[in-house]
């Protein structure tokens, strides 16, 4: 599903990838860990299209179309996701006329009739059950005044009702306590079918103690330095990151 | 002489002041008479206001002033479209070119009474109060509406009434077949403990010819009345607006205003003075611009408190796009003798091209050492992160400025109270983003 190549990306001239290596097939989950400024959250940044970062080497591909080549809107539209770190606030856009929107976009991408506004609200109904996230909420200005578990919450929210092919979860897990982190997990493995695929990004191994990862990759310094199984995650968690990076260098 | 413009328009009201004034002597009273001449004289030596002048730094009327504008004579009433708002719920009254088309309004309710100039000039009481609260000294546009406004109307809410329908102020222009200029004013007071809710919308259909609108607002707002007023401009390009408002709050009055600049008006001035005579008063403004083209407005808004525990509260937010000018300059004084004041007042824009204009002046003085008062001011770009966020979603770039742009402005818009009003505000908003031909640098 997604074949990623020799990815180098920068931002103003600095390198931050450094060949990347990734190839997710469907119905899988990968875990990506990484110490801060491995370039974890430059990875999803590039896949998403972030205009500032440029890539300078290699190619990423989305079911055989090349990502790099679009638009964010494109490749959101060709079924990628991206659950923020930061999930922005944009006051005055109500967060259910936004996911109307989104949903409107994607589906007529995909040659699928609009929803009526009953479907659309029963579907809402639905996913908003499965992340436990309050209709007021709903209603709100999007993310404005939410907390960072609604925000996490919101986000996953939003993956629910887009249904994506390729999800990335960008430390979705950073600032939430257990009650919302169990409520993401599970949101996230009642989606998970055959056919789709997540990519999940975390500093820590907490998240994945929930959500079960296939394959467990550790990024360092822009590039892939291990892979392995969900084993590899708690190794990692018992020794830290001192130890991944010592070996690296050749300290140990 | 000063440093004014003294054009071709200038000779030709000069030179027609003696015969229009001979005209009006049987009419209006020798009080009035004399403030004009005062006026006159005051306009005669400034001359139109020019860049020279420092309330005037930022807007450059010579483009408005055309050499062939002349005084509006005829006032055609056959005109079709009154401006309703048809989901408002709401007593419509029309003015036509500023003069009141009782044919077209409807019957007040109670408690509320319309003069219209004819009413006006032969009530006593309002002697004294027309353009006594607005005075000129240093203002030769507003010296100008005095001297020559021929349209005169009073709104008087009585005391104790509480109007609960919202009186919709029609101002339709009719379009003309030469450049006119149109000088008049109202007077409104809100007696005590009163409440009332004034709409006022100012509209014409396209215009081929200039019109120049001079419009005088004064406003007394006595004990304990609440008086809720919208300014919502819906005039086509071609018409220049300018706007002088003097308002008198008296003690513990509430005065509610927004200002709507969501039309294709060439050029649009206003200059808002909120006098607070008396303690414990509330002063709130809100007020929203989207400029595309070459527009041009410029709002000055004066908040002078006078006297102790007075809260105002403003926040101005515009949008600029192509080779378009705002100007925002709030002042907020605050006197020896206003203790306690609170005074919060907020500008934000965002600049959109390379080749649009703001100039945001906040300007406090305050004289009195127990008070809280605080302006921001900010100029912003689009904000990229919001924009790249949409996008991740599936919604294209352009549909995603325009998201942005309309909750920037939104958030101005939402605190109308009245629903079916923000809804039509609303309508604005979307047609103003929709139907441009946005160029976002």
């Amino acid at each position: 599903m997604l074949n990623i190549t020799n990815l180098h990306s920068s931002i103003e001239g600095k390198q931050i990838l450094k060949g990347i290596d990734l190839k997710v097939n469907a119905g899988e989950i990968h875990a990506i860990m990484g110490p801060n400024g491995s370039g974890k959250s430059t990875l999803a940044s590039v896949l998403a299209g972030k205009p500032e970062y440029e890539v300078t080497e290699g190619t990423a591909f989305l079911d055989g179309k090349d990502l790099l080549d679009m638009a964010p809107e494109e490749r959101a539209r060709e079924g990628l996701f991206l659950a923020f770190q930061y999930p922005v606030e944009i006051p005055g856009v109500s967060n259910i006329n936004f996911l109307k929107t989104a949903i409107t976009e994607i589906r007529s991408h995909r040659g699928l009739p609009e929803l009526t506004s009953k479907e659309f609200l029963k579907l809402l109904k639905d996913k908003q059950e499965l992340v436990e996230l309050k209709s007021s909420l709903v209603n709100r200005s999007l993310n404005e005044g939410f907390s960072g578990g609604e925000k996490k919450r919101n986000e996953i929210l939003q993956l629910a009702m887009l249904d994506p092919k390729l999800a990335i979860l960008d430390e979705t897990d950073s600032g939430l306590d257990i009650d919302a982190l169990r409520i993401v997990a599970s949101g996230v493995n009642k989606l998970r079918t055959e056919n789709n695929a997540f990519v999940i990004i975390t500093h820590y191994q907490r998240l994945l103690d929930y959500i079960i990862p296939d394959f467990v990759h550790i990024l360092y310094d822009g590039r892939i330095i291990k892979s392995g199984t969900k084993e590899l995650a708690q190794e990692l968690e018992e020794k830290g990151y001192d130890w991944i990076t010592q070996h690296e260098t050749g300290t140990v | 002489m000063k440093q004014g413009l003294y054009n071709n328009f200038y000779k030709y009201l000069v030179d027609s002041f003696d015969k229009k004034q001979a005209a009006l002597t049987y009419i209006e009273s020798a009080n009035l008479t004399e403030k004009r001449n005062e006026a006159f004289s005051i306009f005669k030596e400034l001359g139109f206001p020019t860049r020279k002048y420092e309330e005037w730094k930022f807007t450059s009327l010579a483009a408005a002033l055309k050499d062939e504008l002349q005084l509006m004579i005829e006032h055609d009433h056959s005109l079709i479209n009154t401006n309703r708002i048809h989901s408002l719920d709401a007593v419509h009254l029309v003015l036509v070119n500023g003069r009141f088309a009782p044919e077209l309004s409807d019957v007040l309710p109670e408690g509320i009474t319309f003069y219209d100039t004819q009413a006006t000039m032969a009530e006593i009481r309002f002697e004294d109060k027309i353009s006594t609260l607005a005075t000129e000294d240093d203002a030769p546009m507003l010296a100008l509406n005095t001297a020559f406004f021929t349209e005169v109307s009073v709104l008087e809410i009585a005391a104790h009434a509480i109007v609960e329908k919202p009186i919709h102020v029609s101002h339709v222009f009719t379009v003309n077949d030469i450049a006119e200029f149109v000088p008049y004013r109202m007077l409104v007071i809100a007696e005590k403990h009163s409440e009332a809710t004034i709409i006022e919308t100012f509209h014409s259909d396209s215009l081929v010819h200039p019109l120049f609108v001079s419009y005088v607002c004064e406003q007394e707002i006595h004990e304990s009345a609440i008086l809720n007023t919208h300014m919502i401009n819906t005039l086509p390009e071609n018409a220049y607006f300018v706007q002088h408002r003097e308002v008198f709050q008296y003690r513990n009055s509430v005065l509610n205003n927004s200002n709507i600049a969501l039309s294709d008006v060439t050029l649009l001035r206003n200059d808002l003075n909120f006098q607070l005579k008396d303690v414990g008063t509330e002063t709130n403004l809100i007020g929203a611009y989207i400029l595309t083209g070459d527009q041009h407005v410029d709002n000055h808004t004066l908040v002078d408190h006078q006297s102790p525990n007075c809260n105002t509260n403003e926040v101005y937010k515009g949008i600029l796009l192509d080779t378009s000018h705002a100007v925002f300059n709030g002042k907020v004084f605050v006197r020896p003798d206003a203790q306690k004041t609170n005074a919060f007042q907020q500008n934000n824009n965002l600049l959109l091209s390379d080749q649009a204009t703001v100039n945001s002046k906040p300007q406090l003085e305050i004289f009195a050492d127990d008070v809280k008062c605080s302006h921001g001011s900010t100029i912003g770009q689009m904000n990229e992160d919001a924009l790249f966020y949409l996008q991740t979603r599936g919604i294209g770039e352009e549909a995603a400025r325009k998201l942005i742009m309309q909750s920037f402005i939104f958030d101005v818009i939402s605190k109308i109270k009245i629903e079916s009003l923000q809804d039509y505000v609303s309508d604005l908003l979307n047609k103003k983003l929709n139907t441009e031909n946005l160029t976002v640098a």
